[in-house]
Formats: structure tokens, C-alpha cells, sequence
């Protein structure tokens, strides 16, 4: 369980432990750039996108925080300076990295971000109409068994989002509103309105009024003045039946469609006299439910931010716990599981819809599973529960005797089946790592090159650069030569350039070459690919991680992700969790809490349910800069 | 458009009161504007297409027997007999062989399942008179997307020969006709009222705001700007558009049934304010795996479908059930386009409607004997009231040739059809002809030969279960599997004279052929193949 108030104390004290000792920019690091980086990274060449020529002073140097970070990192490995370019002599290397730690790691103060508005994301606008109407508005069509439909409105209407900077599409920021957007809202409001209207009968004046003071501040999702509730009234004086309808029709569809319905925030009440300060009871709820629910608080919310509680710990704490229970934290696996981990790529070349839906329920299954039920953080790779059915079972070995027996109503040839929650006994070893030995998940990048940068980006949060443009392809074996793809890959990543990277790639994914492109386990169960060779000849799962650390098959290389892999497995979690509960891309000013996050996690093996507490109560959740303070 | 009749039309319809369909009173109104245009100005013609799922049950469906205007319709065809002067029913289309489903939607209006690389015949006649209306065509269905075989999904495909997206839910195809702000003054009047008042509420907003904020509300007015911009662009372009704001919104659907009847109705209506004159319906993907649940059937259609492999004497009640469901909402179609008035006459003498399937045999996919009928009188290209079997099998590209040439569009060539298909106006076709042959049987041991006409059992608890008529003699009982049914194409041959050799069991007292060994048609092909037209 988390002690919240010691994460408090310890992120004030982080934020006043470090002071400024920087090295002078001019004397020091100018000249490291010049004598060690920029023949290859400024100038002429830019390799891999990194260019010092920008950086003149160190306002330019400021500017570009995350730069710094990145080239701390590679100095610190060895990885640059390249093994055939001159070598830094440890004191100027050394003083050049204190120069960073300095003046970029040395005084993160904890901050919260500058509050701004934010659109609601399509799924976000959907939650919301469907929680305010009490129905969904839907697209009128039959959903025969195996056939494929969008059946929401408002997401067949809506344009996707794009991810945020975030990586997530509730990071906003990027998808303006547009006059496409405008139309499609209105037709939606439109739509919704007509609905509601024809099923609930406004007869009189005080009926109107009753349901203005009921619907007006749920849709803005706070307490309103009296003065806004009598100016909509005014507006429906003295008329009545149809007229009235109408003009209550009117009034809610300017609602709908005004900004403060549209976006986040755009209400909260600020103290003009404070830079840093909490949030609102109101905006705190609003961030709550729509970091567990993808939806507007509900009304057990609204009345603890009506007293002012929201705030107390215990109570965040206790609402937290409700709201994993509820139905509706399954969008935390559905939205922030599914975009953190590229779920959509799940695919499978027969295309059939029940096992397509086999396939990609069962790491949103499994993730609601760990996400509600307090399971700890590193389960993630290393559990054994899954969940699974019928058309999968045969991945699980004589596990797939616990499923209960499933039976097809007469007359139906085919259909979605529900997964069901298997404890994994016999296909443990080879099923046991959680998401990463899932079918579908294994299935959806081919070949160990792109099976390692999945697992090196979304599991470990390795940032990579984009690949250079100008790789050779993989040489064909030559005559005579019996070279097993990786061993042609190797002598392929002999460069060094490519070395930078797959180090860190390879080894991952060969790890997994005991899995078919299916995901089945190669000479086991792979009944689901049809051309692929029984038993290659050989499998070689071996490897080693860049830290030295060796391993001979995936089962050895999950030991060292549990272990010495642990903290960046962990770290990135918390940075992807915090993330989507922010709906922004984490800054320097966020890494106290994360640090602090990750700490408590390793050190008492903490569950998600701890992380969402730990993120809910953190400073960059819970406070806010006052923009009108910045402005002056 | 700008013709009288069209305006007049549309002054009408601002006065007219409440319903989606407000029947009679309009066809009196229509009649007085008709009279007085009478001869002036020519009626638009129609195409609409209505797609009926998993091909047929050959004997509740076929015509056997009868001619060109003496002829009895079959069961199946009971609930839209009372139209029979309107319509042309049109036998032997399609191919020897069999068809699986995605090629059956395709070649229902691409004329042969092969013909991919270009649009279907629906899509030639939207270009050509798509032009004048508001919207050029519109693709209709009812079921989802079946990505298994993404082909049955679909039978209206463009110029590339790519198919294109279906629309299903009627609320939507309604606002988009008569509720679009861009074209209809009601829905522009309230767009523009309401942008003014979002403004104001803003503006408020954007005073109690700081720096940030405001860069975002500068977002929100621009698009504010932008919107009222684009009305007033459409406003002062005075285009033909009309108030139909006293139409009525079509309520929700309860069920499979309303959802369908709404459709129609709509197409009706959006053919008869002349919003569109070409539309591509489909009740159901080809392989449709719709439950009927409100006829009581619990079944999906497509296992229904293959009636012989899934026999039950309560599976066929289910199927039938369906396929009349189907029959009803081709009559629902004729009589909705028959209650407007138009011009002269009705909606449905300016049009052309064809209503059919791309397989025959729902179980074997017999390619041949596909259901096809057109309705209306096509504004006088079509002579109707007649059953036209053909002589042989008639590709449905000559029928697509002939259609598309019906509406102006200069083709000479479709989908491997130079010849359109005679007969729609009322000229000669070669017609199929009984020729005489002998019948007999012949046994030897254990086998049986013999020769006499094929039939299904006339007894629907007996799906499985054939009959050799044999002059003077008594029928000659066939009781196969699945297996020799479909390997020797049974449903082809039925009705045609062939010759079967097997094995002959007895059963009751009577021969009874069981085992197949070989199949010879006395006139036509014998061997099934894998072509498929």
C-alpha cells in the first residue's frame, strides 16, 4: 500500500536539495562540442537528427532540455564519441557531464504544468454524452455474428485523433478543433437533443426549470452561479409546449457546443493571488474520472467536490478503490493499455473476427485484471494468470482443460466467445511473461528486429531514434554458406552505427525465436500457421543484454527483465501511466514525482492500484500553474 | 434542377404538415401540378437496385412451366404478385457452375464475377445522371462488414473496381438528405443563431480567462468565423434548395424489420423529391448471418441457406420464412414508389428497380437460374408484365449492357457483353423450348440407369430427395449425400432432362437410387466445372 504523505515530503525535499554549480558554457562545453561532436552532428552531417550548430549560448542550451539528457546518456555508456574518433580525456569528459547534471538534472524543482484547456477526445466526447443522456447515441445496423461495425455515432463521425506528444489521443493539444469538427459536434448535439426531447415531457415552466438545474451543471461538469442558471430561464419566459421544448432545445444545444462543454478546464475557479496552487474540487474530479474513466465524474464525485473534499487523501484514495471496482475502469485498459502497448497492431492473416477477438481481448483482459485487482506493477511481464478461449486454447498446452465448456447456440455457425481467466500451470514457462508471450501480442511484430524494438521501446522505454535511410539491405547467404538469418544479421550489425542500436534490439527478439510468427511455440503448438517448417533446424534463443548480462533462452532473459531490467521496466510504466493521466508529454519539472514513483514501486513491489494512487495524489496531478499569473 | 414541376413540387412540400410520409394529400396536389405541365417537361428517370442475400430455395422460387405473359408465380414470389403487370421476370441468368459468395454480390451488378477492374453497372448510371441532384447516388446496406471475405459485403463498386462504403443507418441518410445546414434554410437559420450565441457565451468566457486559455478560444472563434462564413457563401449562392424542415425525422428502428421498411421508405421519398436518382440497397451481405429473431427464427440466415447440408423440415420453415420476409420487401419497395405520383403516372413508371441475387441454389451456389427481376416501367424503355426465360444461360452483363444503354451512357461493351440482353422493350427473344426426348430405365444387378426429367420432391419435408419422371412409369425415387448431390451440381439440372446411372436400393417396395456413378445431360453440359460467370 502507499505512504502518501512520505511521497509528499519526499518530493518537497528533492525539490530543495540541489542548487545551480554549473560549469561555465563557454569555457568548458563549447569546446567539447567542437572538438568531439559536431563534425558529425552540426554543420554538414546531422546524424540521427542531432545538431549542436543551434546551440550557440546557453539560452540555446536551455532551450533544449531534452537534448541533454539523450547526449549524457550516450557519454556515459561509452556509446560517443564512436570507438574509431578521438576519445575525451576523463577530466573534460567529466566535466562536460557535471555541466548537464548540473544545469539539467542537478535543480528539478517539482512543478505542476501551466493549466490549459483541453479538447475531449473522441471516446472522451462519446463517455461524456452517453453519461449525461443516459443512452449512446448509436449507427442503425444489424451486427450479425463475424461481421465488423462501428457502432458508436459519435466515433464513426468524429475524425480519429491522432496521439499527442503524449503518445496518447487524449493528449488533445495537437487535434485542434476544426469546421469539420464543428459539424460533426452540432449534428451529434443535434442528434442527442432530439432524442432526449422525445423522451422526456417538459409541460411547464418549473418542470423546465427543474431540469435546467439538473442538466445545465452536469454538463459543465461543475456547481454554475445563479446568475447562469437565470439567464438560460429568462430565456424561456413565458412560453410553453412546443415553443418551450424548443427553446429548452436551444439552450442546451449552445451548451453542448460551447467551449466550456468542449474542453477541459476552461471553468475552473483559480486564486489570482497564488502562481502554484491546487487545482479545483471540480477540476480534481474531472481528472479522476477521466484518467479512470475516460468519462465525466459521476455523481458520488460531484458532491465530495461540492463539500470540498476531494482533496484528503483517504478520500482520493477511497474513490480510487470504487472506481476500480466499477465497470467503467476497463477503458483504462482499453485506451490506456491498448495506446501504450499498439495493441491495434493485432492482426492475423485470416482475417475471422472471433479470433481476431480471441486474439486482442486477451491483453485487454489480462491488463484490466492487473490495473483493478491490485496485482503488482512488474506482473505486467510475469504472471500466471491469462485469459483466453476455445479458438486460442491450443497455445496452452493441457492448461486449455479448464476452460468450461462453451456451447454454440443451434442454427450458428460462428461467433465471438468470451476469454475466460485461466491460472496457468503446465504452459507457464512459455506463457507465463505476461503481455510479452500473449499470441496476439507475439503475432503482431515479425521477425526478432522488430519483436526487440517493441519490447526495448514500449516495455523498457528505450527512446530510439528513427532508423538512417541509407541501411544496406541483409546480405543473402553466399554459396556454399550455411548462415542462419541471425547470423547474417550479425555480421550485418558488425557497423558501428547499427551496433548503437541493436545491441539493445537484438537480443530481445532473438530471445523470442522460439515463437512462430503466429506466436505459437516453434514445434508445439502451431496449428495456427500453415507454411512455417515444424522444427528449424536450430533455434538459437540466446543473448546478451548491452550491461554484459548473458542468457540462453527467454525464460533466463524474463529473469533479468524481473531483475536487473526492473527499474527501467518499472520507471517507464509510471512515466506511461503519468502520461496518459495528464494528457501531456511528462517535462523535466515531472521527474521528481516519477523518480519518487519509481522508487516506491521497486522498493515494496507496488502495484498498479499504488501507482494510480501515487499519480492521483502527485503535485502535476493535483496542482496547477495560474495561467493569468504566467501572462504578467 | 430548375424544371417547373420541380419547383412546384418543392413550394408544396414547405406547406405540407407533419409526416415523413404524407401520402394522399401530396398525390393530389401532385396531380394538379402534373396537369399543368402535363407533355412539357420529361420525367426523370430512376435506377435502384435491391440486393437479396444467400441466393434462393430453386423450389419455392423457379417458374416451371408457363410463357412469356402466361404464367403462374411461384410461391415464393406471392407477396409481390399483385405487381406482376409491373414487372419483367427474367430466367436461366447466370452461368453453369458454382459461385461462392463474395462473387455472387460482385456479379450481381458487375454482370460476371471476373469483370474487377471497373465499376458496376449502378455506378455507370450514377455518372450519368447523378449530375443533376443534390446527391449523385446512394450506397445502402443493412448488415456490418463481413471482413472474412470482405467481397460479401458489398455490391456497388467505383471505377478502379473498388468497393465502396455502405451506409445503414436510416436517421443518418435522412439528415443528410433533408437536414444538411448547407443546403436546407431551416437548418442553416438555426446554425446561424446558434453560432451567434455560442460567440456571446464565449466572449463572456474569454474575459474571465488568462493568456493560454485564450489561445484556445482564439482556436474556437476562428472555426465560429469560418462556419458562418461558409453559410453565408451557401446562402447567397440561392441554389435550388428547399425548406424541408415539416419532414419528419424517422424515429429509431425497433428492429430488423422497421430499420428496412424506414430504408425504403426513404428511398422512395429521397427519389421522389428528387434528391438522388440512383440507389444501391442491400438487405444483407451475400452471406448474410443475420438472426430473424422478430419472425421467430433463432437460426442465422446463412446455415438456413445450405437447406440440404443442414436439413430439418424445421430449418426450411425457418428459411422460408426469410426468403418471404425478403419477397415482402421487394413489395414494400413497389408499393411505396407506386403511391407517389409523378408526372403522368407513378414513381415506379419512371423507374427501373432490379431485385434479385447473385447465386441461385442457396445450398449447392449454383451459378445458374439466378433470381433477377425488374420492376417499373423505366419511363416506357421497359415493356413489362412478362416472364422472359431465356433459350440458355444469359450472363447478367448482357442485362447490366442493356441497362446502362437504357440510361444514355454510350457503351458498347460490359463485363464481357457486347449484345445487350433483348427482349426488356418488348423485342423477340429465342425462348427456351422443350425438345422431345425419350425416357426409360434400365436395370442391371445393382445398378440402375435411367433416363426422364430431374425434379426436387414437391414435399418440403423431403429436401433431400429427387425424382426421375419416366413416361409411363412410376417416378424413379433419388435419395443421395451431400457429396453427390453437389459433386454431379444437382440444383443445375433440375428441370432439364438427363440421364443418372447408380446404385438402386429398394425401399417400401419401390427402386431407389442412392449411390451416384455418372450424370449425362441429354441436351446440355454434363460436368460441372469451376467456371462461374
Amino acid at each position: 500500500m502507499v505512504r502518501l504523505l512520505s511521497i509528499t515530503i519526499f518530493l518537497s525535499l528533492v525539490t530543495l536539495s540541489f542548487a545551480t554549480n554549473g560549469s561555465d558554457f563557454e569555457s568548458e562545453v563549447r569546446p567539447f562540442l567542437e572538438k568531439h561532436c559536431l563534425a558529425c552532428h552540426g554543420g554538414e552531417k546531422t546524424k540521427g537528427d542531432v545538431d549542436f550548430s543551434i546551440i550557440h549560448s546557453m539560452n540555446d542550451a536551455e532551450a533544449n532540455p531534452d537534448l541533454w539528457e539523450a547526449v549524457s546518456l550516450v557519454i556515459k555508456d561509452g556509446e560517443m564519441p564512436p570507438e574509431d574518433e578521438p576519445q575525451p580525456d576523463e577530466k573534460s569528459a567529466s566535466a562536460f557531464l557535471s555541466w548537464i547534471d548540473n544545469e539539467f538534472f542537478g535543480e528539478i524543482v517539482s512543478k505542476p504544468g501551466v493549466f490549459q484547456p483541453r479538447r475531449l477526445s473522441g471516446p472522451e466526447y462519446r463517455n461524456t454524452m452517453r453519461s449525461l443522456f443516459g443512452f449512446d447515441l448509436e449507427v442503425d445496423i444489424i451486427e450479425a455474428e463475424q461481421t465488423v461495425t462501428e457502432r458508436s455515432l459519435v466515433l464513426k463521425l468524429l475524425p480519429t485523433d491522432p496521439p499527442g506528444a503524449s503518445g496518447f489521443i487524449n493528449d488533445t493539444r495537437v487535434a485542434r478543433l476544426s469546421t469539420n469538427l464543428w459539424d460533426q459536434y452540432s449534428y451529434l448535439s443535434d442528434r442527442a437533443l432530439n432524442r432526449f426531447f422525445s423522451m422526456t415531457k417538459v409541460a411547464s415552466l418549473p418542470e423546465a426549470e427543474k431540469l435546467v438545474r439538473d442538466f445545465v451543471p452536469r454538463a459543465l461538469r461543475r456547481d454554475v452561479t445563479e446568475k447562469q442558471i437565470t439567464y438560460i430561464l429568462e430565456n424561456l419566459e413565458g412560453k410553453s409546449g412546443e415553443a418551450l421544448v424548443g427553446s429548452l432545445e436551444e439552450e442546451f444545444n449552445a451548451l453542448l457546443m460551447s467551449p466550456a462543454f468542449l474542453y477541459r478546464g476552461f471553468l475552473m475557479e483559480t486564486d489570482p493571488s497564488a502562481e502554484q496552487q491546487q487545482v479545483d474540487d471540480f477540476e480534481l474530479a474531472e481528472r479522476l474520472s477521466y484518467f479512470l474513466w475516460e468519462d465525466m465524474p459521476d455523481e458520488e464525485l460531484f458532491s465530495l467536490a461540492r463539500e470540498g473534499k476531494l482533496h484528503h487523501p483517504k478520500t482520493i484514495e477511497a474513490q480510487i478503490d470504487r472506481m476500480l471496482a466499477s465497470e467503467k475502469s476497463r477503458t483504462l485498459a482499453e485506451s490506456f493499455g491498448y495506446q501504450w502497448l499498439l495493441l491495434d497492431q493485432i492482426h492475423h492473416e485470416r482475417n475471422d473476427p472471433p479470433y481476431l477477438h480471441a486474439l486482442r481481448t486477451q491483453p485487454i483482459d489480462f491488463l484490466h485484471y492487473i490495473f483493478t485487482n491490485d496485482r503488482p506493477v512488474v506482473e505486467l511481464i510475469d504472471s500466471e494468470v491469462t485469459y483466453f478461449n476455445s479458438l486460442t486454447a491450443n497455445f496452452y498446452g493441457s492448461d486449455r482443460k479448464k476452460l468450461e465448456k462453451f456451447v454454440k447456440p443451434k442454427g450458428i455457425e460462428r461467433m465471438v466467445i468470451p476469454l475466460q481467466k485461466v491460472v496457468l500451470e503446465e504452459s507457464r514457462s512459455e506463457r507465463g511473461a505476461g503481455i510479452l508471450t500473449m499470441p496476439g501480442v507475439l503475432g503482431m511484430n515479425e521477425g526478432p528486429i522488430l519483436r526487440g524494438t517493441w519490447m526495448l521501446r514500449q516495455i523498457l522505454g528505450e527512446h530510439l531514434g528513427e532508423p538512417p535511410a541509407d541501411i544496406p539491405p541483409i546480405e543473402a547467404a553466399a554459396k556454399g554458406q550455411d548462415l542462419t538469418f541471425r547470423e547474417r544479421f550479425e555480421a550485418h550489425r558488425a557497423d558501428k552505427t547499427c551496433a548503437l542500436c541493436h545491441d539493445k534490439i537484438d537480443p530481445l527478439g532473438f530471445a523470442l525465436e522460439g515463437y512462430d510468427k503466429y506466436g505459437g511455440v516453434i514445434g508445439k503448438n502451431q496449428s495456427q500457421s500453415k507454411k512455417q517448417p515444424k522444427t528449424p533446424e536450430k533455434i538459437d534463443t540466446s543473448g546478451q543484454l548491452p550491461g554484459g548480462e548473458s542468457f540462453t533462452s527467454f525464460q533466463e532473459l524474463q529473469q533479468l527483465l524481473l531483475t536487473t531490467q526492473r527499474e527501467k521496466i518499472v520507471r517507464n510504466a509510471v512515466e506511461q501511466m503519468m502520461a496518459y493521466a495528464l494528457c501531456r508529454k511528462l517535462t523535466r519539472s515531472d521527474r521528481p514525482t516519477v523518480d519518487a514513483l519509481t522508487t516506491q514501486i521497486l522498493e515494496e513491489n507496488g502495484t498498479w492500484r499504488d501507482l494510480i494512487c501515487g499519480i492521483a495524489q502527485s503535485v502535476p496531478f493535483t496542482e496547477c500553474i495560474n495561467p493569468k499569473l504566467i501572462q504578467e | 434542377m430548375t424544371t417547373n414541376w420541380n419547383i412546384d413540387r418543392r413550394h408544396f412540400l414547405r406547406g405540407a404538415v407533419g409526416a415523413l410520409v404524407p401520402l394522399p394529400f401530396l398525390n393530389v396536389m401532385e396531380n394538379a401540378v402534373a396537369k399543368n405541365i402535363a407533355g412539357e417537361v420529361e420525367a426523370p428517370l430512376r435506377f435502384m437496385t435491391l440486393f437479396k442475400p444467400n441466393g434462393v430455395h430453386p423450389p419455392s422460387w423457379n417458374i416451371n412451366g408457363g410463357s412469356e405473359f402466361d404464367f403462374r408465380m411461384s410461391p415464393l414470389m406471392a407477396p409481390f404478385a399483385k405487381h406482376q403487370d409491373d414487372l419483367i421476370i427474367l430466367d436461366n441468368m447466370g452461368d453453369f457452375g458454382f459461385s461462392s459468395h463474395a462473387n455472387s454480390a460482385r456479379r450481381f451488378l458487375a454482370g460476371r464475377c471476373d469483370n474487377t477492374k471497373t465499376a458496376t453497372v449502378d455506378q455507370f448510371i450514377a455518372d450519368k445522371i447523378g449530375g443533376e441532384t443534390p446527391t449523385r447516388s446512394l450506397e445502402l446496406t443493412t448488415e456490418g462488414l463481413f471482413t472474412n471475405q470482405i467481397g460479401c459485403s458489398y455490391i456497388s463498386y467505383d471505377q478502379k473496381g473498388d468497393p465502396i462504403p455502405r451506409e445503414s443507418d436510416p436517421q443518418l441518410i435522412f439528415d443528410r438528405l433533408f437536414r444538411n445546414p448547407m443546403s436546407d434554410p431551416g437548418q442553416r437559420k438555426k446554425m446561424t443563431s446558434l453560432l451567434d450565441r455560442v460567440s456571446d457565451d464565449a466572449k463572456t468566457l474569454q474575459r474571465k480567462t488568462g493568456r493560454e486559455d485564450n489561445e484556445t478560444l482564439d482556436e474556437y472563434f476562428t472555426v465560429l468565423r469560418e462556419t458562418e462564413k461558409r453559410l453565408e457563401t451557401m446562402g447567397s449562392a440561392a441554389n435550388a434548395s428547399t425548406d424541408f424542415s415539416k419532414l419528419k425525422r424517422p424515429a429509431p428502428a425497433a428492429n430488423l424489420n422497421e430499420q428496412v421498411e424506414t430504408m425504403l421508405d426513404l428511398i422512395a421519398l429521397a427519389m421522389w423529391t428528387d434528391q438522388t436518382r440512383c440507389i444501391s440497397y442491400m438487405l444483407g451481405n451475400s452471406n448474410s448471418r443475420m438472426v430473424f429473431d422478430f419472425l421467430g427464427v433463432k437460426e442465422q440466415h446463412h446455415y438456413l441457406s445450405h437447406f440440404f447440408r443442414n436439413f430439418s423440415r424445421h430449418n426450411i420453415d425457418g428459411l422460408l420464412k426469410i426468403s418471404l420476409w425478403h419477397m415482402e420487401k421487394f413489395d414494400y419497395l413497389l408499393t411505396r414508389l407506386k403511391s407517389y405520383k409523378d408526372h403522368n403516372g407513378s414513381l415506379l413508371d419512371h423507374s427501373i428497380v432490379l431485385f434479385g441475387s447473385g447465386m441461385g441454389h442457396s445450398d449447392n451456389h449454383t451459378a445458374q437460374r439466378i433470381p433477377v427481376i425488374l420492376a417499373g416501367k423505366g419511363g416506357g424503355h421497359l415493356k413489362t408484365g412478362r416472364y422472359l426465360r431465356y433459350s440458355k444461360n444469359q450472363d447478367l452483363s448482357r442485362l447490366h449492357l442493356a441497362l446502362i444503354q437504357r440510361f444514355g451512357v454510350d457503351m458498347q461493351e460490359y463485363g464481357g457483353a457486347t449484345d445487350p440482353l433483348p427482349g426488356l422493350d418488348g423485342g423477340a427473344i429465342e425462348e427456351y423450348r422443350e425438345r422431345p426426348f425419350q425416357s426409360w430405365t434400365k436395370v442391371e444387378g445393382k445398378k440402375m440407369t435411367v433416363q426422364g426429367r430431374l425434379r426436387m420432391s414437391d414435399n418440403l419435408d423431403e429436401a433431400k430427395v429427387f425424382y426421375m419422371d419416366v413416361a409411363g412409369e412410376d417416378p424413379v425415387r433419388i435419395e443421395i449425400e451431400f457429396r453427390d448431390f453437389h459433386d454431379f451440381n444437382f440444383p443445375y439440372h433440375v428441370g432439364t432432362p438427363i440421364q443418372l446411372a447408380g446404385t438402386v436400393t429398394e425401399k417400401n417396395g419401390q427402386p431407389v437410387l442412392t449411390k451416384i456413378s455418372e450424370l449425362k445431360s441429354v441436351f446440355g453440359k454434363s460436368k460441372p466445372n469451376t467456371r462461374n460467370g
